[in-house]
């Protein structure tokens, strides 16, 4: 009989056992709480919907606000309440990861949790590495017979046709270093960067508006301009007569998208789980296959035709150009008043 | 008992005007003389006129300030230009429609300056209404560039802000006597005259009022320089945007604004005393 109790009771341990395991799993209950992200809009707020937010917003029973709109926005936001946060979640460029974490706004990479393990070995630079990118060529293919390297921008029959971005950024900031590279210098020295930038004066554009670069190089207008990779090729799909180019001397810079956690954030156990999804396999491949954003997550495999059209490895990012961003924080506002007087006014 | 029972009325409307007005704006002054940490983009409260300093030593923001002036100077000519006779058409010829041109006119001031710019970057741009329509008549063969000179951005200034200088000239206009024309027409004045020594000294305190307007509209856009100057016109407005959100030195953004509220502030006494000595000036058709 006694036997026969602990038998039952086994059996009904084992039932609430297996019962509990075929049931979702309730990381822990968020009921009532809200999970502030900044973020771009458009394609990566569509993909972070789909693959993140939904799915946390159902495990956790939390809800998810986004912040939209550019990184300078978030900055600002992150430092101006740096004592009070409101923010949990701030996606910033390379360039900003590791000064938000010198100023102590963002909390650092934790080597102990698997997703820092599951990123590349050293890209978690101040941030946990979101993405890969890397500046490169959009160009008009009736100006260029074959993919154009840095140098080719600089053609006589191309002055007043080469667009730039705005400054500064990591774009804006990559040409320029680009420009000191082929003056034989580097972006440390300043003069030999805007004095070679400048021979590509005028300049016809000052892009903020990809479609409407694209449509311009498309028909002509604009022979080229450096963009970083994932929006071009993910935008050039819609035009014909548009190529994308990774120089190779020197070869393309290295630009990152970072996801930050802010810190004495309102939610960080909410935010870490975010974390978790964001950079995870599923969300990571999404961003590769459809906004060719390179993961950073070593345990994404990609068809090989996708991962030929990006940065994906350790090995790739090796070749590419990288810069001395604190040194280009530094001199950002010096630098920008330069932009100004040098590049921008014809 | 009247004097106490005001207080009470006013006080609402005062502490609301402090809390969303006067404390950004003291604290967009303490901001200006704050500065960034070396090598952060923390903030360093220390009291400095380093922002300061740097605004008037820099040869770049002087000239961005002179010609910001310069274009808000060129706004309120050309408006005026062409609101005059806008203004007295409507004033004296289109009594009984006078409503609905009113509305008319104010009605893209409603829809706001993004709206409108942008319109005018369909019609302007390198692949805009304009460019098309003179590449399919086949009198170009590459676009012509509007936009992104100061050229462009007068256009939209000028748009956006005509109405602000046509409507205080219709409303003087408006009031001014007809007799008074009729009699110089009637002495042999011809038509230039009329409007040189009669319609225009009248017309004076609408033309003060429409031309502050649109002056201070003017210089102190953001949007229309922004877009229409596509990062190639730098404006005060651009310039502080550029300071703030890009570069995130905020307490030079903030000597910036309060550089401009200054210079703004020097120009509008200026104006006043010159509508002063306008003041004292007899009036043609006065008792005098």
């Amino acid at each position: 009989m006694k036997y026969g109790l602990n038998g039952i009771a086994s059996l009904g341990l084992c039932a609430v056992m297996a019962a509990t395991s075929l049931t979702p799993v309730l990381a822990q209950d968020f009921t009532g709480q809200t999970l502030v992200v900044g973020v771009w809009g458009g394609d990566i707020e569509r993909l972070l919907r789909e693959n993140v937010i939904g799915p946390l917003e159902a495990e956790t029973g939390a809800k998810v606000e986004l912040l939209l709109g550019g990184t300078g926005d978030r900055v600002a936001k992150i430092y101006a309440e740096k004592d009070n946060p409101t923010m949990d979640i701030a996606f910033l460029n390379i360039f900003e990861a590791p000064q938000a974490l010198a100023d102590g706004v963002v909390v650092a990479p934790d080597p102990e949790l698997q997703i820092f393990k599951d990123i590349w070995p050293d890209m978690n630079n101040g941030c946990y590495a979101m993405s890969l990118a890397a500046l490169g060529i959009v160009y008009n293919k009736d100006a260029f017979a074959t993919p154009p390297e840095w140098a080719a921008l600089w053609a006589p029959e191309l002055k007043g046709k080469i667009a730039l971005p705005a400054f500064p950024g990591s774009e804006a900031n990559g040409i320029l270093a680009i420009a000191g590279r082929l003056a034989g210098a580097d972006e440390h020295d300043a003069d030999a960067s805007f004095a070679k930038l400048a021979e590509l004066k005028p300049i016809p554009l000052t892009y903020s508006n990809l479609d409407e670069l694209l449509s311009l190089v498309d028909i002509g207008e604009v022979a080229a301009a450096p963009v970083i990779s994932g929006y071009a090729i993910a935008g050039m799909k819609n035009y014909e007569n548009i190529g994308f180019a990774f120089p190779t001397d020197p070869g393309p810079v290295l630009t990152r998208d970072m996801l930050c956690l802010v810190a004495n954030s309102p939610s960080p156990e909410l935010a870490l789980l975010f974390a978790e999804k964001a950079l995870g396999v599923v969300n990571q491949t999404a961003y590769a296959n459809e906004l060719y954003f390179g993961p950073t997550n070593s345990n994404v495999k990609l068809d090989p035709e996708i991962s030929a059209m990006l940065i994906d490895s350790p090995e790739e990012v090796s070749t590419l150009t990288q810069l001395d961003w604190p040194f280009l924080i530094e001199n950002r506002s010096a630098w920008t008043d330069r932009w100004n007087a040098e590049i921008l006014v014809d | 008992m009247a004097r106490k029972s005001t207080v009470l009325l006013l006080t609402p409307g005062l502490l609301l005007t402090g809390a969303v007005f006067l404390s950004p704006f003291v604290f967009l002054g303490l901001t200006s003389f704050w500065t960034q940490r070396p090598n952060s983009l923390l903030i360093d409260p220390a009291f400095t006129l380093v922002n300061y300093v740097r605004i008037a030593t820099d040869s770049f923001f002087l000239g961005t300030l002179f010609r910001t002036i310069l274009l808000g100077i060129v706004t309120v000519a050309i408006c005026l230009l062409l609101g005059l006779p806008i203004a007295r058409w409507i004033a004296r010829r289109a009594v009984r429609t006078r409503g609905i041109l009113v509305v008319l006119m104010v009605t893209p001031m409603v829809s706001g300056a993004l709206v409108q710019t942008l319109g005018l970057v369909n019609l302007l741009s390198l692949l805009g209404v304009i460019n098309g329509l003179l590449k399919q008549l086949g009198l170009i063969d590459w676009s012509i560039r509007f936009l992104g000179n100061e050229g462009g951005v007068l256009i939209g200034l000028v748009q956006a802000f005509l109405p602000l200088m046509v409507l205080p000239l219709i409303t003087t206009l408006a009031k001014l006597p007809e007799d008074l024309e009729a009699a110089a027409r009637s002495l042999g004045a011809p038509a230039w005259r009329v409007w040189v020594t009669i319609i225009l000294p009248l017309a004076m305190p609408g033309i003060l009022a429409g031309s502050i307007l649109v002056f201070f509209a003017s210089v102190t856009s953001f949007v229309t320089p922004q877009i229409l100057g596509q990062g190639k016109v730098q404006t005060f407005g651009t310039v502080m945007y550029q300071q703030s959100a890009l570069v995130n030195d905020w307490p030079f953004a903030s000597a910036l604004a309060m550089a401009m509220m200054l210079v703004l502030g020097v120009l509008l006494l200026a104006v006043r005393a010159v509508r002063r000595g306008l003041e004292r000036r007899p009036v043609i058709g006065s008792a005098s």
